[in-house]
């Protein structure tokens, strides 16, 4: 049953020969990069010839749990590539590759891999979700040069990664200007309903930090759950005097809804994301009324956001969310970025990308009034860009500062009660 | 009293999982795999429901806080529902000559369709249906239990199903034949029985049954494509519980489960420190530890 | 070509030989691709990275559904056990306050996956195969939502990051991604085809020594599933798998070996886990949804129960139905040009909502295998036959 062995030797020694030749081949078209641990982005083409388009990647909740947000993002984006490619960035258009996340870091990370290491972009805006942005950043990011801006993550945690911008502030200082906003109202004691992931968690952490009276409830629900009577009953029996709110609009729909239909009485309070039209639709008239929320200060006295605003109305039909505020903004100030970079990579977008947004520079407060400002000459320090959602000015922990107003519902409308810092 | 408050809820939210729990158990019985797009069925009546009363509109009075408007669009879900399984079973379930796990991994498949298709039709956000809100039965607060009559309405509606379907398999014909088919369906056939019609009218129940179950959880709560994926699970820890195969069974074990997920709430009450995030595990839980003591289930058929 | 390599090329089935040639194929397509630049090299290190732990875990179930029958659905919580194992000792930010070795998470998540496997076992392997089903994925959720809630352990939804890689701490290995040199490869003109110009910089050493680890892994794995199937233990699971009552009968202990099939393919299971934490570097409790648990069975069926080959075949095909369709999205045309409103409209929605119609098209896939091939593309024949008998019967 034995075989002789020479062609097995044969074949292997060829296979030898081969890779050996194969290597030599290769170390002959091959060169080490100084600086070797760097990781730069691929393709830089050369100062003078540039790019003729710029193309930047998002990653973007298409699907899944937090597909709602996909949706204010894309109106978002989609006005704000009409500013910017009005005129390109210094004629050249700039182009936004978009994946899904499915609204999991699993498949944002794949999203975040397929961008950064296949369509080799400088820059990702991403994603949805605080919980999905740190797994992009961890996964992906860390470790090499390209910039990552968040469009809706408010975890405390994302404050832990210097080089993970957002454009949503922290939730922290804005459940602390809650919590003393209830405290001044009166309120001794809380009930806490907080929605089950990071978002939620960073939420409530904050909150019960920064609260000084009593919790009565403190519990999660999921996000998707089949019935909150159970949630709404718990809290109705606690006895606290006000509800807080740390979840999504559905949710607080769905619960609020609940509570009018058992006639449960208290003083309801949210954070941003508690506040919107579906919470308006989803609730009987009356059911809210008094309901206080804060949210980051959109600059909704400036001309800008009222413009972005009416835009927006007139587009889609209904007013924007902050959501869509920020997603605008994190395209312009890609945009701005790129315009003050010297050479559309990482590195050189991550110097530019910060200054654009915060002094020294003049005030801009659109795309095309920041162009004018830079002319030919200008670079990131000459120009800070206030955006729709607010001064932006990004901090060396990449969050953007807060400022904070109150909204209360009255006549089932949202009312602006003023601005209050932390 | 909170206990009297639980309890109102979990009769409620008991009524739907009984609903889609006696559609699961029969379309087991006759169909012998446990069919993972029943929550998506259930999904699909739901929006059935949308789109029929978009279009019939609340004509009629109103009955126990619905317009009958409204009871016509379940009708209406529940034909969606019922329809779209045919279809199904027809195009994919019934050519197929792989066993039960075979068709449970097709059936995942199917669920996945129906939803894409209901997201690409409706988008992925949250509607409701343009019922008005109530406000509590006034007469029953004080005793300390809050229903609306709409909830009322849900649990009226869901035991006549219940009953209707009780005297269907006792009493007619085709529910004679439907549990001759279910315990043995070869012999079923050898005595005439046209299994594969009798196959057909048992999706058309069961998935009906589903339609509405869906139809007044999107009342219940909310309608959103992921609605009866989510509580999918749940309703097979009732069928498991009550035992498969066994319609009484399932109606058993949906009341069960529907009710141990909404009184919850009393163990942190009674000082246990478990919340109620952890209401679906306790019931998965609770369906385990049935299991061990009594692996058919509490009114299971043969296991065989 | 050595005898042995004949032989198996002379005896594979037709359908082997497509397969293989389709997998040459492809594999040549991606390094066309890789050469040609149209596919980022750390790209593709990532995602047969991936394939690879797909490939453990489908090789970990068929254990379960293809050598005993059981049809287990707690696959996603076992990936959780041993990524979490592995993670709450070595996360930089883990509640335990550890920082451990990899190779010790390993062995932590292995006996965590366990003992859990044991504990899900006792109460649901006398049970027949669709109450199995549903109860272990009841009881894989029970662990999902523990985990998620158990912040003390796990750090509850903000998860366990900052993971060191595999290989971190060995003795030469261990610091290597960062001392190697970013290599760039100069683009070579032919004519009028552009070739190469790649950069091979720290995430293609890293995504290189991963696969390798997986590739290791994978080989272990698979040589001892291997040995397990042709020996005793092999045979005798197969027969309880086609007749239980066969078994009992013959006096077998049917329940011990379905047992510890059981616990077997849910250690397999937990170190696809342990080697994802290290891929991936961050863990959350999402990692245990139910969906992780369907993708797999979705290979298993694909590539064939109880096939080995068709495991790894599986975890392939899967990466590529996910990370596949995600560039269909962009192949596709804008509009149909068809004319007819109707058709137009629903190709309008269908375009513009990729991601639910990659839903669409997952779902008409598993019903189309299973309804053209539902045995899996690569199911187990030559395997079934005993080795000994098959090579006796060609002298």
């Amino acid at each position: 049953m034995t075989h002789p062995r020479p062609s097995r030797l044969d074949r292997r020694t060829v296979l030898q020969y081969a890779g050996l030749a194969g290597i030599v081949g290769l170390a002959g078209c091959t060169t080490e990069q100084a600086g070797g641990d760097d990781e730069a982005d691929a393709d830089a083409p050369a100062e003078d010839t540039g790019p003729d388009v710029y193309r930047i990647g998002m990653v973007n909740s298409l699907t899944g749990s937090l597909a709602d947000f996909g949706t204010y993002n894309e109106r978002g984006v989609a006005l704000a590539l009409e500013d910017v490619n009005a005129a390109g960035i210094d004629g050249v258009p700039l182009e936004i590759i978009v994946e899904d996340s499915e609204s999991l870091p699993d498949a944002g990370v794949s999203a975040a891999q397929k961008l950064v290491n296949q369509d080799q972009v400088p820059l990702i805006i991403g994603a949805v979700g605080s919980g999905v942005s740190t797994s992009i950043y961890e996964s992906v990011i860390r470790g090499t040069d390209v910039v990552q801006l968040s469009q809706n993550s408010t975890s405390a945690s994302l404050t832990e990664y210097p080089g993970l911008l957002r454009m949503s502030p922290p939730g922290g200082p804005q459940v602390q200007a809650l919590a003393d906003l209830m405290a001044e109202d009166g309120i001794g004691s809380v009930a806490v309903a907080w929605v089950n992931n990071d978002f939620g968690q960073s939420q409530r952490d904050g909150f019960v930090d920064a609260w000084d009276g009593e919790v009565a409830y403190d519990s999660p629900h999921d996000q998707e759950q089949s019935s909150y009577a159970s949630v709404v009953a718990e809290m109705a029996n606690s006895g606290a005097e006000a509800w807080v709110f740390l979840t999504y609009q559905e949710q607080t729909a769905a619960m609020l809804d609940d509570a009018y239909s058992n006639a449960y009485e208290a003083a309801f309070y949210g954070s941003d994301s508690a506040k919107g039209p579906s919470v308006l639709e989803g609730t009987p008239s009356g059911a809210l009324e008094g309901m206080k929320t804060i949210e980051p200060s959109a600059a909704i006295d400036q001309a800008n956001y009222q413009d972005f605003a009416s835009r927006f109305e007139s587009a889609y039909g209904e007013a924007p969310t902050s959501w869509s505020s920020f997603a605008y903004d994190c395209v312009i100030t890609a945009a701005l970025s790129i315009a003050t970079a010297d050479g559309f990579t990482g590195a050189a977008l991550g110097e530019t990308v910060r200054d654009v947004t915060r002094t020294p520079g003049e005030t801009v407060t659109t795309f095309s009034a920041a162009m004018d400002v830079l002319g030919d000459e200008g670079d990131a320090s000459s120009i800070d860009y206030d955006g729709v959602s607010g001064p932006i000015d990004f901090d060396e922990n990449g969050d953007p500062v807060g400022s904070f107003q109150v909204f209360e519902v009255v006549d089932d409308a949202y009312v602006s009660r003023g601005t209050r810092t932390v | 009293m909170a206990v009297l408050e639980y309890l109102a809820n979990g009769l409620v939210f008991s009524s739907i999982i009984v609903l889609a729990s006696i559609g699961l158990s029969l379309i087991y019985s006759i169909a012998r795999f446990a069919n993972f797009a029943h929550g998506d069925t259930m999904t699909v009546g739901a929006y059935g429901a949308f789109v029929g009363f978009a279009l019939i509109g609340d004509l009629g009075p109103s009955v126990l806080g619905l317009p009958v408007g409204f009871y016509l669009a379940v009708a209406v879900g529940a034909t969606v529902a019922a329809v779209v399984a045919v279809l199904t079973q027809r195009l994919v379930y019934d050519a197929l000559e792989i066993g039960a796990i075979g068709l449970l991994i097709t059936s995942i498949g199917v669920a996945f369709v129906y939803r894409a298709v209901v997201i690409l039709a409706f988008g992925t956000g949250n509607l409701r249906y343009a019922v008005p809100s109530q406000r509590p039965i006034p007469a029953l607060v004080p005793v300390g239990v809050r229903v609306t009559t709409q909830e009322v309405a849900i649990v009226a509606v869901a035991l006549m199903l219940v009953i209707g379907l009780h005297l269907l398999l006792r009493y007619t014909l085709l529910g004679r034949m439907m549990r001759a088919t279910a315990d043995n369906a070869d012999l079923a056939q050898v005595t005439g029985i046209r299994t594969a019609r009798i196959t057909r009218w048992t999706w058309v129940i069961g998935a009906g049954l589903a339609g509405v179950g869906g139809v007044f959880l999107g009342l219940y709560n909310q309608v959103e494509p992921r609605m009866g994926f989510n509580i999918l699970l749940v309703v097979f820890a009732a069928v498991i519980l009550g035992g498969i195969g066994s319609v009484y069974g399932a109606m058993l074990g949906g009341f069960l489960i529907g009710m141990i997920d909404q009184l919850t709430p009393l163990l942190g009450d009674v000082g246990i420190p478990i919340g109620t995030e952890y209401s679906y595990a306790i019931a998965f839980v609770i369906m385990v530890v049935v299991l061990l003591v009594r692996p058919r289930g509490i009114a299971g058929g043969d296991p065989g | 070509m050595s005898t042995r390599a004949r032989h198996a090329f002379a005896s594979a089935s037709e359908t082997e030989r497509w397969v293989l040639a389709l997998l040459g194929v492809v594999a040549l397509l991606l390094i066309i691709g890789l050469l040609a630049g149209g596919i980022g090299p750390a790209y593709l290190l990532y995602l047969l990275g991936l394939s690879g732990m797909y490939i453990l875990l489908s090789i970990g179930l068929n254990v379960q559904w293809g050598y005993a029958g059981l049809i287990n659905f707690s696959v996603a919580a076992f990936f959780g056990l041993g990524a979490y194992g592995t993670a709450m000792l070595t996360a930089s930010n883990t509640p335990l306050g550890l920082s451990l070795s990899p190779l010790v998470g390993l062995v932590v998540g292995i006996a965590l996956a366990a003992v859990v496997a044991v504990l899900i076992a006792v109460p649901t392997l006398r049970l027949r195969a669709d109450y199995l089903a549903i109860a272990s994925l009841g009881l894989a959720e029970v662990i999902r939502i523990v985990i998620q809630n158990q912040r003390g352990l796990t750090n509850g939804n903000a998860g366990l990051r900052g993971l060191p890689l595999f290989y971190a701490e060995w003795p030469r290995l261990g610091g290597v991604v960062d001392r190697l040199p970013t290599v760039l490869i100069h683009e070579v003109t032919l004519g009028p085809v552009t070739l190469l110009g790649l950069r091979l910089g720290r995430s293609v050493w890293v995504g290189t020594l991963n696969l390798l680890v997986v590739v290791g892994l994978i080989a272990a794995v698979y040589l001892v599933v291997r040995r397990l199937h042709r020996s005793p233990w092999g045979r005798l699971l197969r027969t309880i798998r086609s007749d239980e009552d066969l078994a009992r009968a013959l006096g077998k202990r049917t329940y011990r070996r379905k047992m510890e099939a059981f616990v077997l393919g849910s250690v397999i299971m937990a170190i696809a886990g342990v080697y994802y934490a290290h891929l991936n570097l961050f863990v959350t409790p999402q990692n245990l949804a139910p969906i992780n648990t369907f993708y797999v069975w979705v290979a298993v069926i694909l590539g064939g129960a109880g096939s080995n080959r068709g495991a790894v075949f599986g975890g392939f095909m899967i990466i590529a139905i996910r990370e596949g369709t995600r560039f269909l999205g962009d192949l596709l045309p804008q509009t149909s040009g068809v004319g007819i409103a109707f058709i137009d409209a629903t190709y309008a929605t269908v375009a513009a909502n990729f991601a639910a119609t990659r839903l669409l098209a997952v779902g008409l896939l598993i019903i189309l295998v299973i309804r053209l091939r539902p045995e899996g593309l690569l199911p187990p024949e030559s395997e079934l036959i005993w080795p000994p008998a098959r090579e006796g019967a060609d002298e």
